[in-house]
Protein backbone atom coordinates (compact mmCIF):
# COMPACT_ATOMS: atom_id res chain seq x y z
CA UNK A 1 0.00 0.00 0.00
CA UNK A 2 1.23 3.50 -0.79
CA UNK A 3 -0.20 7.03 -0.68
CA UNK A 4 -1.87 6.62 -4.12
CA UNK A 5 -3.91 3.53 -3.38
CA UNK A 6 -5.48 1.51 -0.64
CA UNK A 7 -5.78 -2.27 -0.54
CA UNK A 8 -9.53 -2.00 0.12
CA UNK A 9 -10.19 0.28 -2.82
CA UNK A 10 -11.41 -2.44 -5.21
CA UNK A 11 -13.82 -3.85 -2.63
CA UNK A 12 -15.19 -0.38 -1.94
CA UNK A 13 -15.74 0.25 -5.65
CA UNK A 14 -17.43 -3.13 -6.13
CA UNK A 15 -19.72 -2.50 -3.14
CA UNK A 16 -20.74 0.94 -4.43
CA UNK A 17 -21.32 -0.26 -8.00
CA UNK A 18 -23.33 -3.28 -6.88
CA UNK A 19 -25.57 -1.01 -4.81
CA UNK A 20 -24.72 -2.74 -1.51
CA UNK A 21 -22.80 0.17 -0.04
CA UNK A 22 -22.57 0.81 2.89
CA UNK A 23 -24.85 -1.79 4.51
CA UNK A 24 -23.45 -5.16 3.53
CA UNK A 25 -19.97 -4.82 4.98
CA UNK A 26 -19.87 -2.62 8.11
CA UNK A 27 -16.16 -3.26 8.60
CA UNK A 28 -15.42 -1.91 5.12
CA UNK A 29 -17.67 1.09 5.74
CA UNK A 30 -15.84 1.78 9.01
CA UNK A 31 -12.51 1.57 7.20
CA UNK A 32 -13.68 4.00 4.53
CA UNK A 33 -14.61 6.55 7.17
CA UNK A 34 -11.00 6.70 8.34
CA UNK A 35 -9.18 6.07 5.05
CA UNK A 36 -8.81 9.23 3.02
CA UNK A 37 -8.43 7.36 -0.27
CA UNK A 38 -11.45 5.10 0.24
CA UNK A 39 -13.52 8.05 1.40
CA UNK A 40 -12.77 9.88 -1.83
CA UNK A 41 -13.49 6.73 -3.83
CA UNK A 42 -16.90 6.50 -2.17
CA UNK A 43 -17.68 10.18 -2.71
CA UNK A 44 -16.84 10.02 -6.40
CA UNK A 45 -18.18 6.53 -7.14
CA UNK A 46 -21.56 7.12 -5.48
CA UNK A 47 -22.17 10.26 -7.57
CA UNK A 48 -20.96 8.74 -10.84
CA UNK A 49 -22.85 5.49 -10.33
CA UNK A 50 -26.09 7.35 -9.58
CA UNK A 51 -25.67 9.44 -12.71
CA UNK A 52 -24.84 6.37 -14.77
CA UNK A 53 -27.85 4.41 -13.54
CA UNK A 54 -30.18 7.30 -14.25
CA UNK A 55 -28.69 8.04 -17.65
CA UNK A 56 -28.81 4.40 -18.75
CA UNK A 57 -32.56 4.36 -18.21
CA UNK A 58 -33.19 7.75 -19.74
CA UNK A 59 -30.94 7.56 -22.77
CA UNK A 60 -32.48 6.86 -26.15
CA UNK A 61 -30.42 5.09 -28.76
CA UNK A 62 -31.37 4.38 -32.37
CA UNK A 63 -32.29 0.79 -33.17
CA UNK A 64 -29.49 -1.49 -34.35
CA UNK A 65 -30.97 -1.86 -37.84
CA UNK A 66 -30.96 1.89 -38.37
CA UNK A 67 -27.33 2.24 -37.33
CA UNK A 68 -26.37 -0.72 -39.53
CA UNK A 69 -28.26 0.76 -42.47
CA UNK A 70 -26.56 4.16 -42.14
CA UNK A 71 -23.16 2.51 -41.87
CA UNK A 72 -23.88 0.40 -44.96
CA UNK A 73 -24.97 3.39 -47.04
CA UNK A 74 -21.97 5.42 -45.91
CA UNK A 75 -19.58 2.58 -46.71
CA UNK A 76 -21.10 2.28 -50.18
CA UNK A 77 -20.82 6.03 -50.73
CA UNK A 78 -17.19 6.10 -49.64
CA UNK A 79 -16.41 3.14 -51.90
CA UNK A 80 -18.04 4.94 -54.82
CA UNK A 81 -16.05 8.10 -54.09
CA UNK A 82 -12.85 6.11 -53.86
CA UNK A 83 -13.66 4.44 -57.16
CA UNK A 84 -14.21 7.73 -58.99
CA UNK A 85 -11.00 9.28 -57.69
CA UNK A 86 -8.69 7.54 -60.24
CA UNK A 87 -11.07 8.54 -63.06
CA UNK A 88 -10.82 12.19 -62.07
CA UNK A 89 -7.03 11.91 -62.09
CA UNK A 90 -7.14 10.15 -65.44
CA UNK A 91 -9.24 12.95 -66.93
CA UNK A 92 -6.78 15.54 -65.70
CA UNK A 93 -3.79 13.66 -67.06
CA UNK A 94 -5.53 13.10 -70.41
CA UNK A 95 -6.33 16.80 -70.73
CA UNK A 96 -2.74 17.76 -69.88
CA UNK A 97 -1.33 15.29 -72.43
CA UNK A 98 -3.73 16.51 -75.14
CA UNK A 99 -2.78 20.15 -74.58
CA UNK A 100 0.90 19.22 -74.56
CA UNK A 101 0.62 17.26 -77.81
CA UNK A 102 -1.33 20.09 -79.42
CA UNK A 103 1.29 22.66 -78.47
CA UNK A 104 4.09 20.35 -79.61
CA UNK A 105 2.31 19.77 -82.94
CA UNK A 106 1.87 23.50 -83.47
CA UNK A 107 5.49 24.09 -82.57
CA UNK A 108 6.70 21.47 -85.04
CA UNK A 109 4.39 22.64 -87.82
CA UNK A 110 5.04 26.37 -87.29
CA UNK A 111 7.75 26.76 -90.02
CA UNK A 112 5.49 24.99 -92.52
CA UNK A 113 2.55 27.21 -91.55
CA UNK A 114 4.64 30.35 -92.04
CA UNK A 115 5.89 29.02 -95.37
CA UNK A 116 2.33 28.11 -96.48
CA UNK A 117 1.05 31.56 -95.51
CA UNK A 118 3.76 33.17 -97.64
CA UNK A 119 2.90 30.93 -100.60
CA UNK A 120 -0.82 31.71 -100.23
CA UNK A 121 -0.10 35.42 -100.19
CA UNK A 122 1.81 35.06 -103.45
CA UNK A 123 -1.00 33.06 -105.14
CA UNK A 124 -4.03 34.89 -103.74
CA UNK A 125 -2.57 38.40 -104.14
CA UNK A 126 -2.80 38.52 -107.97
CA UNK A 127 -6.20 36.79 -107.95
CA UNK A 128 -7.67 39.27 -105.48
CA UNK A 129 -7.00 42.08 -107.89
CA UNK A 130 -9.35 40.37 -110.37
CA UNK A 131 -12.96 41.58 -109.66
CA UNK A 132 -14.81 38.40 -110.80
CA UNK A 133 -12.58 36.11 -108.83
CA UNK A 134 -12.91 38.21 -105.69
CA UNK A 135 -16.77 38.12 -105.88
CA UNK A 136 -16.74 34.31 -106.14
CA UNK A 137 -14.19 33.96 -103.36
CA UNK A 138 -16.08 36.30 -101.01
CA UNK A 139 -19.35 34.34 -101.63
CA UNK A 140 -17.64 31.03 -100.83
CA UNK A 141 -15.97 32.56 -97.78
CA UNK A 142 -19.31 33.90 -96.48
CA UNK A 143 -20.82 30.40 -96.73
CA UNK A 144 -17.75 28.85 -95.12
CA UNK A 145 -17.96 31.27 -92.19
CA UNK A 146 -21.60 30.34 -91.58
CA UNK A 147 -20.75 26.61 -91.71
CA UNK A 148 -17.80 27.16 -89.40
CA UNK A 149 -19.95 29.10 -86.90
CA UNK A 150 -22.60 26.32 -86.92
CA UNK A 151 -19.92 23.68 -86.38
CA UNK A 152 -18.39 25.65 -83.52
CA UNK A 153 -21.80 26.07 -81.90
CA UNK A 154 -22.38 22.31 -82.15
CA UNK A 155 -19.00 21.64 -80.60
CA UNK A 156 -19.83 23.86 -77.63
CA UNK A 157 -23.49 22.97 -77.21
CA UNK A 158 -23.29 19.20 -77.76
CA UNK A 159 -21.10 18.41 -74.73
CA UNK A 160 -23.26 20.67 -72.56
CA UNK A 161 -26.43 18.93 -73.73
CA UNK A 162 -24.87 15.54 -73.15
CA UNK A 163 -23.79 16.58 -69.66
CA UNK A 164 -27.25 17.76 -68.62
CA UNK A 165 -28.98 14.71 -70.10
CA UNK A 166 -26.61 12.20 -68.53
CA UNK A 167 -26.32 13.97 -65.17
CA UNK A 168 -29.93 13.01 -64.42
CA UNK A 169 -28.90 9.34 -64.46
CA UNK B 1 -17.59 18.83 -59.10
CA UNK B 2 -20.93 17.24 -58.22
CA UNK B 3 -21.42 15.52 -54.87
CA UNK B 4 -21.68 11.80 -55.25
CA UNK B 5 -25.08 10.50 -54.23
CA UNK B 6 -26.61 7.04 -54.18
CA UNK B 7 -29.84 6.03 -55.86
CA UNK B 8 -32.40 3.92 -53.99
CA UNK B 9 -31.24 0.84 -55.88
CA UNK B 10 -27.64 1.52 -54.88
CA UNK B 11 -28.73 1.91 -51.28
CA UNK B 12 -30.39 -1.49 -51.42
CA UNK B 13 -27.19 -2.89 -52.91
CA UNK B 14 -25.23 -1.28 -50.07
CA UNK B 15 -27.13 -3.46 -47.63
CA UNK B 16 -25.84 -6.65 -49.26
CA UNK B 17 -22.38 -5.23 -49.78
CA UNK B 18 -22.10 -4.27 -46.09
CA UNK B 19 -21.95 -7.93 -45.08
CA UNK B 20 -18.75 -8.25 -47.10
CA UNK B 21 -17.27 -4.84 -46.19
CA UNK B 22 -17.84 -4.92 -42.44
CA UNK B 23 -16.06 -7.08 -39.94
CA UNK B 24 -19.25 -8.72 -38.64
CA UNK B 25 -22.64 -9.83 -39.93
CA UNK B 26 -25.76 -7.82 -39.32
CA UNK B 27 -27.06 -10.39 -36.85
CA UNK B 28 -23.84 -10.36 -34.83
CA UNK B 29 -23.86 -6.57 -34.94
CA UNK B 30 -27.39 -6.44 -33.53
CA UNK B 31 -26.39 -8.56 -30.55
CA UNK B 32 -23.23 -6.52 -29.94
CA UNK B 33 -25.09 -3.23 -30.37
CA UNK B 34 -27.82 -4.18 -27.88
CA UNK B 35 -25.13 -4.87 -25.30
CA UNK B 36 -23.02 -1.79 -25.86
CA UNK B 37 -25.08 1.05 -27.36
CA UNK B 38 -26.49 2.46 -24.12
CA UNK B 39 -23.21 2.50 -22.18
CA UNK B 40 -21.41 4.03 -25.16
CA UNK B 41 -24.11 6.66 -25.66
CA UNK B 42 -24.05 7.62 -21.96
CA UNK B 43 -20.25 7.70 -22.01
CA UNK B 44 -20.22 9.98 -25.07
CA UNK B 45 -22.89 12.18 -23.57
CA UNK B 46 -20.97 12.61 -20.33
CA UNK B 47 -17.61 13.11 -22.04
CA UNK B 48 -18.90 15.77 -24.44
CA UNK B 49 -21.63 17.30 -22.26
CA UNK B 50 -23.82 17.45 -25.36
CA UNK B 51 -26.51 14.84 -26.05
CA UNK B 52 -26.94 15.72 -29.71
CA UNK B 53 -23.23 15.53 -30.37
CA UNK B 54 -23.21 12.20 -28.53
CA UNK B 55 -25.85 10.91 -30.98
CA UNK B 56 -23.62 11.79 -33.93
CA UNK B 57 -20.53 10.35 -32.32
CA UNK B 58 -22.37 7.13 -31.50
CA UNK B 59 -23.08 6.56 -35.19
CA UNK B 60 -19.50 7.47 -36.06
CA UNK B 61 -18.15 5.13 -33.39
CA UNK B 62 -20.02 2.13 -34.75
CA UNK B 63 -19.10 3.02 -38.32
CA UNK B 64 -15.40 3.13 -37.51
CA UNK B 65 -15.75 -0.06 -35.52
CA UNK B 66 -17.42 -1.91 -38.41
CA UNK B 67 -14.86 -0.66 -40.92
CA UNK B 68 -11.88 -1.63 -38.76
CA UNK B 69 -9.83 -4.69 -39.59
CA UNK B 70 -9.02 -5.44 -35.97
CA UNK B 71 -9.37 -8.97 -34.62
CA UNK B 72 -10.67 -9.62 -31.14
CA UNK B 73 -9.86 -12.29 -28.58
CA UNK B 74 -13.08 -11.85 -26.64
CA UNK B 75 -16.25 -9.79 -26.28
CA UNK B 76 -14.54 -7.68 -23.63
CA UNK B 77 -11.70 -6.93 -26.01
CA UNK B 78 -14.26 -5.93 -28.66
CA UNK B 79 -16.06 -3.69 -26.16
CA UNK B 80 -12.80 -2.06 -25.04
CA UNK B 81 -11.92 -1.37 -28.64
CA UNK B 82 -15.30 0.27 -29.18
CA UNK B 83 -14.75 2.56 -26.20
CA UNK B 84 -11.30 3.37 -27.48
CA UNK B 85 -12.81 4.55 -30.77
CA UNK B 86 -15.39 6.59 -28.85
CA UNK B 87 -12.66 8.14 -26.68
CA UNK B 88 -10.58 9.09 -29.72
CA UNK B 89 -13.59 10.62 -31.44
CA UNK B 90 -14.35 12.75 -28.40
CA UNK B 91 -10.70 13.81 -28.23
CA UNK B 92 -10.66 14.68 -31.93
CA UNK B 93 -13.83 16.68 -31.54
CA UNK B 94 -12.45 18.60 -28.56
CA UNK B 95 -9.31 19.48 -30.49
CA UNK B 96 -11.34 21.18 -33.20
CA UNK B 97 -12.20 24.86 -32.78
CA UNK B 98 -15.81 25.09 -31.71
CA UNK B 99 -18.61 27.29 -30.45
CA UNK B 100 -19.08 26.95 -26.71
CA UNK B 101 -22.25 25.12 -25.74
CA UNK B 102 -23.68 26.25 -22.44
CA UNK B 103 -25.46 23.07 -21.39
CA UNK B 104 -26.86 19.97 -22.98
CA UNK B 105 -30.53 20.03 -24.06
CA UNK B 106 -31.31 17.23 -21.63
CA UNK B 107 -29.90 19.26 -18.76
CA UNK B 108 -31.86 22.32 -19.78
CA UNK B 109 -35.07 20.27 -20.00
CA UNK B 110 -34.42 18.93 -16.53
CA UNK B 111 -34.16 22.42 -15.13
CA UNK B 112 -37.11 23.80 -17.06
CA UNK B 113 -39.76 21.35 -15.99
CA UNK B 114 -39.02 19.37 -12.84
CA UNK B 115 -42.14 17.28 -12.34
CA UNK B 116 -41.61 16.84 -8.64
CA UNK B 117 -39.10 17.39 -5.86
CA UNK B 118 -37.32 14.14 -6.63
CA UNK B 119 -36.90 15.05 -10.29
CA UNK B 120 -35.63 18.48 -9.33
CA UNK B 121 -33.15 16.94 -6.92
CA UNK B 122 -31.89 14.52 -9.57
CA UNK B 123 -31.62 17.30 -12.13
CA UNK B 124 -29.64 19.44 -9.67
CA UNK B 125 -27.29 16.55 -8.89
CA UNK B 126 -26.80 15.96 -12.57
CA UNK B 127 -26.00 19.60 -13.25
CA UNK B 128 -23.55 19.66 -10.33
CA UNK B 129 -21.79 16.61 -11.70
CA UNK B 130 -21.78 17.98 -15.26
CA UNK B 131 -20.22 21.23 -14.03
CA UNK B 132 -17.67 19.39 -11.94
CA UNK B 133 -16.76 17.11 -14.84
CA UNK B 134 -16.40 20.14 -17.10
CA UNK B 135 -13.53 21.33 -14.88
CA UNK B 136 -11.60 18.11 -15.53
CA UNK B 137 -9.39 17.25 -18.46
CA UNK B 138 -10.98 14.97 -21.08
CA UNK B 139 -8.74 12.07 -20.11
CA UNK B 140 -9.59 12.51 -16.43
CA UNK B 141 -13.29 12.41 -17.26
CA UNK B 142 -12.83 9.20 -19.23
CA UNK B 143 -10.78 7.60 -16.47
CA UNK B 144 -13.27 8.39 -13.74
CA UNK B 145 -16.28 7.37 -15.76
CA UNK B 146 -14.87 4.03 -16.82
CA UNK B 147 -13.56 3.28 -13.34
CA UNK B 148 -16.43 4.41 -11.14
CA UNK B 149 -19.52 4.52 -13.36
CA UNK B 150 -18.83 1.43 -15.44
CA UNK B 151 -16.62 -0.38 -12.93
CA UNK B 152 -13.88 -1.33 -15.35
CA UNK B 153 -10.60 -2.80 -14.16
CA UNK B 154 -7.38 -0.82 -14.49
CA UNK B 155 -6.29 -3.16 -17.27
CA UNK B 156 -9.48 -2.57 -19.25
CA UNK B 157 -9.24 1.19 -18.81
CA UNK B 158 -5.60 1.21 -19.88
CA UNK B 159 -6.50 -0.74 -23.03
CA UNK B 160 -9.45 1.47 -23.88
CA UNK B 161 -7.63 4.75 -23.32
CA UNK B 162 -4.28 3.65 -24.68
CA UNK B 163 -2.30 4.42 -21.51
CA UNK B 164 0.14 2.32 -19.52
CA UNK B 165 -1.35 0.41 -16.63
CA UNK B 166 1.57 1.49 -14.44
CA UNK B 167 0.78 5.19 -14.80
CA UNK B 168 -2.97 4.69 -14.55
CA UNK B 169 -3.13 4.53 -10.76
CA UNK B 170 -1.46 7.91 -10.33
CA UNK B 171 -3.65 9.45 -13.02
CA UNK B 172 -6.77 8.00 -11.47
CA UNK B 173 -5.75 9.19 -8.03
CA UNK B 174 -5.23 12.77 -9.23
CA UNK B 175 -8.46 12.82 -11.24
CA UNK B 176 -10.49 11.39 -8.34
CA UNK B 177 -9.02 13.88 -5.90
CA UNK B 178 -9.80 16.80 -8.20
CA UNK B 179 -13.39 15.69 -8.72
CA UNK B 180 -13.91 15.09 -5.00
CA UNK B 181 -12.64 18.59 -4.20
CA UNK B 182 -14.84 20.19 -6.88
CA UNK B 183 -17.92 18.24 -5.75
CA UNK B 184 -17.38 19.41 -2.16
CA UNK B 185 -16.84 22.98 -3.23
CA UNK B 186 -18.86 23.51 -6.44
CA UNK B 187 -18.10 27.23 -6.66
CA UNK B 188 -14.33 26.93 -6.38
CA UNK B 189 -11.68 25.13 -8.36
CA UNK B 190 -9.28 22.42 -7.23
Amino acid sequence: MNSLECGHEDRVVRAVLSGTWPGEDPALAAHAEHCEICREVVEVAVVLRADHQLARHEVQVPVAGQVWWRCAVRARLESAQAATRPMTWLHGVTAAITIGLLLAGIGMAWPAIVEGAGWAREVVGPLASNAEVSVVVSGVLRQSVLIALAAAACLVVAPLLLYFVLSND
Amino acid sequence: MRDLTLTDMERLGAFDEAERTFQMTEEAFRVFYELTARPVQVYLSRMTGDDRLADDLLQETYYKFLRSNATFDSDDHRKNYLFRIATNLVRDHQRRPRVEVAASPATQEGVASPADAHTAERAAARIDLARAMAHLKPRERSLLWLAYAQGWSHQEIATALGVKTASLKAMLFRARHRLAVILKNPGGRS
